[in-house]
């Protein structure tokens, strides 16, 4: 009889939580659907959903969106753009919700997992974060939406192709940093060498890191630095257009690895192994003021400007900017672009509210106040480039103001399934390679049999 | 016929007698086996179910067998990972347990500071794992000019040593790191279970002469029995659990851990939230059950033993 | 005579060179993390590092206050930690005496159930966890945390070892003088378990308070985060500012060390002077 008792408590609990877990997941499906269904039936309404959706976000029915995004005290832009955004539509109360910016995907996904989640506009970090949320299912396709509000993705400069899939889009990028090679003036006046310039190739950017390079102890300068990203090396490869990161072919790091690794060996950069384990910023690399060159994204500018003028850093107050080095033949403004987005979850409580806010932030106007901010909007145009380079504390040169211009510009990651699952095969041969466990050849070799057999699989 | 009557009424008492006190005892588990039960014991079969499962944690399930089973076998990293506990284990449990014991005993003694001592020792415990991380990475950089490795070149004249970004010094560091970090603890225990111990029965072995060996190897280690069972089985778990330890020292500023660092519990936690891959994620959460089961099982065989004796 | 005498002050003296060294290598980080909160951030990277000799800056301390709402977060930590801990002692105590000193079917695969379930890393059953308290509605409230910390095996085990030191005998002879169990629990079993009930409240203090990913997942809204969030937050945010870094963590230890020393005067007194074999 205890032992009927004991088990019919034992058995009580799993009902529950297995209830807990299925049940979560169904009407998540049926509301994927249901959505689906919805937004194919509101594409012949468009128009008048349309007008019922505005006078829904500016009449007087009180609503507050939840917004998922990662670090609210140090990120310059959001509090402006929910303040542009609600002085238009006084009746929309915008609440951050900040999930931390190192466990931020880990956090999202479990949130948006099952169908109780009361988030109704999430900011997506990177593609593969976005990835994973598509195959579960948790993200509104937009198309439809777009199509009705008569959105032109030509603006977005071709990158929410990249992030299509299956001919679905779910997010709107709002911001989108491109890559460029920040260097230390005064580094160079005292080596005695002239500035780099918009157009370089990786030999010529080579032979000038090694130039302003002083390996005497105690007075070192660095001609370069690379922060400890696989992405600082790797991706030099992919700008000519013909390889991709997800290709399953990665012969072509080689060439910059090997740069990279005679470069640390010379004492052009600092070691990778030291830089990993004792955790430098590469800001604080930069802001030494030892290091000549640093590769990275526009990110940095808004950083830079901000804490020169608090004061704090002091090393590298003369600073510009060029495009990044290019392969020989190839187009000088080819970069990387990383972006971040925003996307619609299927459990958003708030949907035409959100979409609102999502449109606003992606749009024109969200593009200014992050304009204003310092910070590089997905959605570019000459006025735009301009005006952070008219920003004060902007370098005044003009070979700055033009490196933000670009000819080609390539994901960081392309959206793939496997994304993940490959970063992981490509960043655990990165430190290898960097930490000089194994040989360039070999980590090549393992990318490569890695990533294929995560492609068929 | 009345003898079978009188039996079997004894038996009804017997058994009405047993009932009571089992009820008893159930009102004593049942405030924590409930809130157990229902938020850790559910979850927790549903995990080992979803071992046979496929599952992104939105969509439904699907069954596939014993296939996450067959994936993670074949899956290098999984392999890599287990051999990386088990080392770790190896080393961990019996050096933190002698060096915990000794301390115990020593801070056990009369001596002067005693408290200073054991706040000291149990520091390490109780602090940020980030931010020890952080100084233990700051003590035990690779460079050249790091304070431990300019220690190793001045006093024992030995080569700078890349500790946690090489990959064979890596495992070692990250023990040295968690027996550091946690003998503290583990002192705790011993301390507590040293103070349950009769003063008598060593004033008995005093006047049947024994030395300080005898008492220990005769008084302390058999009084300890319990102890030394509770800390043998949560050091192991504790181990086969470990992951922020090894996330901090190897992962550096980039979180990249590779082959030679990475932990069972770290697989499990790349393949749940990076790949949201929940069913290997789970079918490899069984095998650290099933390895840490096998091991509690053989010190509980070991525990029982003992109490028959 | 004379060489005992001798000889103790030989051990004597290795006893204390070996605590002294025991210190020394226990509290070089804690150096280096103060003599870091004091610094300005550029400075910690110098080397060799500058131990003493530069003038201390205490701004570090005054900053993290008002670079994220700590004082909210430390308010949580401080109350969640608190009936945490209170509840943990107490259902665990009880079960652990149920386990231990009473007999009943199926005590041993109950106990070895609770056991194996702190085998099972947190990690892999997070998920379905979380939906089912989602589903109860308790995402976003203390009450998940309490609920999550509260009743673990962890605590049951050990005060169930402790009273395995505890022999059978002391009980029998309570029940024959008359004494129900809950009687014998109360006046027998918790005055005699001082000392384990205190290292569980350190442990279960410890892990509350330094609990990261479980209030990261359920905790949303600002106003309930705590103390390690908090810690996290800034270190994510101001991931090159060691030197605030270093001085929210001095301060996230303090209370730590408050409730071990409070607690330590237990181990010190023991239960060896009640008469009770170990």
């Amino acid at each position: 009889m205890k032992k009927r008792i004991l088990g019919s408590i034992l058995a009580a609990s799993m009902v529950a939580a297995s209830l807990a877990g299925c049940g979560g997941s169904k009407p998540a499906e049926t509301q994927a659907a249901a959505a689906g269904e919805t937004t194919a039936a509101a594409a012949t309404e468009a128009s008048t959903t349309e007008a019922a959706k505005t006078e829904a976000a500016s009449g007087d029915e009180a609503v507050t969106l939840k917004w998922a995004l990662w670090d609210i005290s140090s990120t310059s832009y959001y509090q402006p753009l929910i303040d542009a955004y609600t002085s238009k539509h006084p009746n929309v109360k915008i609440e951050m919700v900040d999930l931390g910016s190192t466990d931020y995907s880990t956090v999202l996904g479990t949130q948006l997992s099952g169908s109780g989640s009361d988030f109704d506009v999430v900011t997506i970090k990177d593609v593969p974060g976005y990835m994973t949320l598509v195959n579960k299912g948790v993200l509104e396709p937009l198309d439809e939406k777009i199509k009705a509000d008569g959105i032109d993705l030509g603006k977005y400069n071709g990158i929410t192709n990249q992030v299509t899939i299956n001919d679905k889009l779910y997010e709107l990028p709002f911001r989108s940093d491109i890559w460029v090679l920040y260097y230390n003036k005064d580094v160079f006046d005292k080596a005695g060498v002239a500035y780099p310039t918009n157009d370089m190739t990786w030999k010529q950017y080579d032979e000038l890191a090694r130039k302003i390079t002083n390996t005497t102890p105690g007075q070192e300068v660095y001609g370069a630095h690379y922060h400890t990203w696989r992405s600082t090396i790797q991706l030099d490869g992919i700008l000519d257009g013909k390889n991709t990161i997800v290709g399953g072919n990665y012969d072509f790091t080689k060439p910059y690895y090997e740069m990279v690794l005679n470069q640390q060996k010379d004492g052009v950069c600092m070691d990778y192994a030291t830089l990993k384990t004792q955790g430098l910023h590469y800001s604080d690399a930069f802001a030494q003021g030892n290091v000549g060159m640093l590769n990275m994204g526009s990110w940095f500018i808004s950083t830079l400007i901000n804490k020169i003028k608090s004061g704090e850093y002091t090393g590298c107050t003369n600073w510009g900017m060029v495009k990044y080095p290019h392969a020989e033949g190839v187009e000088a403004g080819s970069t990387l672009a990383t972006i971040t987005a925003l996307a619609l979850p299927t459990s958003a409580p708030h949907k035409d509210a959100a979409w609102d806010f999502i449109k606003f932030v992606t749009g024109e106007e969200g593009a200014e106040v992050l304009a204003k901010t310092g910070n590089i909007p997905a959605m570019t145009n000459e006025n735009i480039v301009s005006s952070i380079a008219s920003m004060d504390g902007f370098p005044k040169d003009d070979t700055s103001k033009d490196a933000l211009i670009t000819s080609h510009t390539y994901l960081e990651m392309p959206a793939n399934d496997k994304s993940s699952e490959i970063e992981t095969v490509l960043n655990e041969q990165h430190d290898l390679i960097m930490s000089e466990s194994t040989t360039i050849d070999d980590g090549v070799q393992a990318m490569n049999d890695g990533v294929q057999a995560i492609l068929q699989g | 016929m009345a003898n079978t009557q009188i039996l079997t009424e004894a038996e009804q008492n017997n058994r009405r007698r047993q009932r009571k006190r089992a009820l008893v005892a159930y009102s004593f588990i049942a405030p924590n086996f409930i809130g157990f039960a229902v938020f850790t014991f559910g979850p927790i079969i549903l995990a080992m179910i979803m071992a046979f499962m496929e599952w992104d944690g939105n969509n439904p399930m699907k069954f596939v067998g014993i296939q996450n089973f067959i994936n993670i076998f074949s899956d290098a990293r999984f392999i890599a990972s287990l051999k990386n506990t088990i080392v770790y284990a190896i080393f961990t449990v019996p050096l933190t347990l002698i060096i915990a014991l000794a301390l115990a005993i020593l801070l056990n003694q009369k001596v002067h500071g005693r408290n200073f001592f054991r706040t000291v020792t149990f520091f390490p415990y109780v602090a940020s794992l980030v931010a020890v991380a952080a100084v233990w990475n700051m003590l035990f950089t690779p460079a050249k000019g790091g304070i431990v490795n300019q220690i190793l070149l001045n006093v024992f004249h030995m080569p700078a040593m890349k500790w946690a970004a090489a990959p064979k010094t890596v495992m070692m560091t990250i023990i040295m790191f968690s027996i550091w970090k946690n003998m503290g603890y583990y002192m705790v225990i011993y301390l507590a279970g040293l103070q349950g111990i009769n003063g008598e029965l060593y004033e008995a072995a005093g006047l049947d002469g024994a030395n300080a060996w005898q008492r220990f190897r005769y008084v302390t280690v058999p009084q300890l029995k319990p102890t030394t069972f509770f800390v043998i089985i949560m050091l192991t778990i504790n181990c086969f659990k470990v992951y922020d330890i090894v996330y901090m020292l190897a992962g550096g500023s980039n979180g990249v851990i590779n082959k030679s660092a990475i932990v069972l519990v770290y697989y499990i936690y790349e393949e749940a939230f990076r790949n949201w891959k929940l069913g290997t994620s789970s079918a490899a959460s069984l095998i650290l059950f099933l390895i840490v089961l096998t091991i509690t099982l053989i010190q509980f065989r070991g525990e029982k033993n003992y109490a028959n004796d | 005579m004379n060489s005992i005498t001798v000889n103790r002050r030989i051990g004597k003296t290795i006893i204390y060179i070996i605590l002294f060294l025991l210190a020394f290598l226990m509290l070089v980080p804690f150096v280096w993390m103060i003599t870091a909160s004091l610094k300005l951030n550029k400075d910690i990277f110098v080397i060799p590092y500058q131990w003493i000799g530069y003038e201390p800056r205490f701004a570090n301390y005054v900053d993290i206050w008002t670079k994220i709402p700590l004082l909210i977060f430390t308010k949580n930590t401080v109350k969640l930690t608190l009936i945490v801990t209170f509840f943990e002692l107490l259902t665990s105590s009880f079960a652990a005496y149920a386990f231990s000193k009473l007999r009943f079917k199926g005590r041993d695969v109950l106990f070895l159930a609770y056991v194996a379930t702190i085998a099972v890393p947190w990690q892999s059953y997070m998920v379905p966890q979380f939906l089912f308290m989602r589903k109860l509605g308790l995402a976003d409230t203390h009450l998940a945390i309490i609920i999550l910390q509260a009743f673990t095996a962890f605590g049951v085990f050990m005060m169930r070892q402790f009273y395995e030191g505890i022999p059978d005998s002391l009980c029998e002879a309570a029940r024959i003088d008359g004494m129900n169990e809950y009687q014998i629990y109360l006046r027998i079993m918790l005055p005699l378990s001082k000392p384990a009930l205190s290292t569980l409240t350190i442990f279960t203090f410890v892990n509350t308070w330094n609990d990261f990913l479980g209030p990261l997942i359920y905790l949303t809204s600002e106003q309930k985060k705590t103390l390690q969030i908090g810690l996290k937050m800034f270190i994510s945010q101001y991931s090159a500012e060691y030197g605030l870094i270093m001085a929210a963590s001095v301060l996230s230890l303090i209370p730590v060390l408050v409730v071990f020393l409070s607690l330590q005067k237990y181990f010190v007194e023991g239960i060896a002077s009640t008469g009770v074999k170990g």
